[in-house]
């Protein structure tokens, strides 16, 4: 068997150059690679600038803070995303649900944690309109969000007459959406809690995407929703799922700006569905969907987060901040387009490949257990197999 | 390539005719899917008048004819997607009415789409478990089994002979087209198929890919798979079905076994009839 193999005896330890080279074609193929790279230079750039003040932990906190509170809102919507999905409304979710979450504390007295549930649950079934829509009238997701978008900003503005409204926030639920952490946390000590939430978040949903039957639908929908319906999976449901998701999680974004800010303005929140999708982009996830990482968002974000409080440090004035956030987000368009190319064209490295001798073996064995080794539509036995030249 | 065929076949010399024995269907018999009389009309169209077919396990119906002869309504009836206006399907014998196509997958039936098959950016593993990704878990929490996941293909691959070469769960499923079919019929007989219906699993694909498709498409037939193959290429379904119906303008212009008839014979028919 072994004549029908790529590999064969060649299949020793192979060199350490080697298992680098590997590694890094491993690394360069996976879609948060982008956003390391921002992550890793941007650092560098920004130490150079001013390296008294960038590399600080105060710098850190003020960019994780951000990070997090922008980060959680953009994991919804990287999961929808890859689904093949985009919701324009977050932004304008979030100031609403942040209106309700201060509403019920202030006006009705609420717990905080009851009102921050009932944020969530608004937000959630504000989700399932967008999805509905989509589905029932197979109209784009993209223009029944943007007017999800108005409409919801519209009824914010109305509800709050344009104007703050504060509210007291009791300092344990402060403390445990977004208070510093205590000195007792050792490195984390003085971090917001928000960015434990966003790490959380995080965690739940890369393994909701690649551990879960759930994440598996995700990407076939977002890849080939015909195929993905041919084959079973429950688009439609999955598609409402996933809105859902995405407006409960901007609703925990709310909740955690709520308990920072303890007010709500007709503003919150706004422009925040586009810096989502910027996150997401530079984060490495397709904007045609199916293809994509919470991973990379969460690096994504921390970009975003590094070139707002970066380019302060540095002294650069405020306005730079997007035109070197466009230059970035379009760099990673650029580089992500390519990605099934690039993983089509890619082959282990020598050492790295698969034999296919188990499996000739394997399909042999199963033959000869049947009775009838190479007796198929006037084939030649297997055991003459020559191997396929690699192209 | 990740995946390959085992190159039993066709695959090294190119086209060739099949050697296999083509044997009448045994008399008593029961198709696994029968079309009596299937009639369609799409407003003033006529799509399909009095069209019969039958199915049988172990053997491959090519179902030949020229665009617009009605080769794609009549698969859209058999997988549920629309109803006849007249005529009946059965199944297994007995009456059947699907009202979706979910429902007549429910009865095994799986339909291959030329170009909506595979996800290419899962790996070949996800691909195969897609809609049926085996469960673990602690109550109502589950998760993906990876492991068994990774079983079922390979069980699904070896089961049609389909040879693998990369991890069969490297994202980017970074295949050709031909093996793309393979996978996805490797998928459908993997999880049960009762009838296979294959549509233009060769149209776009070089020569010794779809030598390999074939080869696939007739190791499933030989497990005992019944199978539909809708095909323009006489030459492929001569190579590999047992019995051919030719339709053309909505009607069933001819059926024979496949040994009753020659390929210029076939080609010159097609030609008059279309």
């Amino acid at each position: 068997m072994a004549q029908g193999t790529v590999q064969g005896a060649n299949e020793a330890q192979p060199r350490r150059a080697v298992v680098f080279g590997e590694l890094a074609r491993r690394l360069l193929l996976r879609p948060e690679s982008t956003a390391l790279a921002a992550v890793v230079i941007l650092f560098v750039v920004f130490t150079i600038l001013s390296p008294d003040l960038f590399p600080a932990k105060l710098t850190f906190i003020s960019i994780m803070a951000f990070a997090a509170e922008l980060g959680v809102l953009s994991i919804g919507v990287t999961l929808l995303m890859i689904g093949g999905h985009f919701d324009l409304s977050v932004g304008a979710v979030l100031g609403l649900t942040s209106y309700v979450a201060t509403v019920m504390m202030r006006d009705y007295a609420m717990p905080p944690i009851v009102a921050a549930l009932a944020a969530v649950g608004v937000g959630a079934v504000i989700g399932s309109i967008n999805g509905f829509l989509v589905v029932k009238f197979r109209v784009h997701s993209f223009v029944v969000t943007l007017g999800t978008m108005l409409i919801w900003r519209g009824v914010v503005i109305t509800l709050t007459g344009g104007f703050p409204i504060t509210v007291t926030i009791p300092a344990e639920f402060r403390a445990v959406m977004s208070g510093p952490l205590p000195e007792s946390w050792w490195v984390l000590s003085g971090f917001r809690a928000s960015m434990l939430w966003f790490f959380l978040i995080g965690g739940l949903g890369t393994f909701l995407l690649t551990r879960t039957r759930f994440g598996n639908w995700i990407q076939a929908r977002g890849q080939n929703e015909q195929a993905a319906r041919n084959l079973g999976v429950p688009v439609d449901r999955l598609t409402v799922m996933l809105f859902m998701l995405t407006s409960a999680l901007a609703a925990v974004s709310g909740v955690i700006q709520v308990a920072r800010f303890a007010s709500v303005d007709a503003l919150r929140g706004q422009d925040f569905e586009l810096q989502a999708v910027a996150v997401t982009v530079i984060g490495g996830t397709l904007l045609s969907g199916g293809y994509g990482s919470v991973i990379g968002t969460i690096l994504g974000a921390i970009t975003y987060g590094m070139i707002q409080v970066g380019l302060v440090l540095a002294g650069v004035p405020g306005h730079y901040f997007r035109t070197l956030t466009g230059f970035i987000v379009v760099a990673a368009v650029i580089l992500n387009t390519d990605v099934a190319r690039r993983m089509a064209r890619s082959r282990p490295l020598r050492g790295f490949q698969r034999s296919s001798a188990a499996s000739d073996a394997a399909i042999l064995a199963q033959r000869r257990e049947a009775g009838d080794a190479g007796n198929l539509a006037g084939g030649a036995p297997i055991e003459s197999a020559t191997p396929e030249p690699r192209q | 390539m990740s995946l390959q065929s085992d190159s039993i076949g066709s695959g090294e010399e190119g086209l060739h005719l099949n050697a296999r024995q083509v044997v009448p269907v045994p008399a008593g018999a029961v198709p696994v899917m029968e079309a009596v009389n299937i009639s369609k009309a799409f407003g003033a169209t006529t799509a399909l008048v009095d069209v019969s077919l039958k199915a049988y396990a172990g053997r491959i119906l090519a179902l030949l004819g020229d665009n617009g002869a009605g080769k794609s309504t009549l698969i859209k009836i058999l997988c549920g997607v629309f109803p006849p206006d007249r005529g009946e399907l059965r199944f297994g014998g007995e009456k059947v009415v699907f009202a979706n196509p979910a429902q007549a997958r429910a009865r095994g039936i799986a339909t291959v789409f030329q170009d909506l098959a595979v996800c290419d950016l899962l790996s070949v593993t996800r691909n195969v478990v897609l809609g049926r990704e085996p469960q673990k878990g602690l109550g109502p929490f589950k998760w993906f089994d990876v492991k068994r996941a990774e079983e079922m293909a390979r069980s699904a691959l070896l089961q049609l002979g389909v040879r693998w070469e990369r991890s069969l769960d490297e994202r980017g499923v970074n295949i050709s087209g031909g093996e793309r079919q393979s996978l996805a019929i490797a998928r459908a007989m993997f999880f049960g198929s009762s009838l296979l219906i294959l549509d233009e699993p060769t149209s776009a694909l070089a020569v010794r890919q779809a030598g390999r498709v074939l080869d696939h498409i007739a190791q499933a037939r030989d497990q005992g798979q019944a199978i539909i193959l809708i095909t323009h290429n006489f030459r492929h379904a001569l190579e590999v079905a047992d019995d051919l119906t030719v339709l053309a303008q909505g009607r069933v212009a001819a059926h024979f076994r496949r040994d009753e008839i020659e390929l210029e014979e076939l080609t010159e028919l097609v030609a008059r009839v279309a």
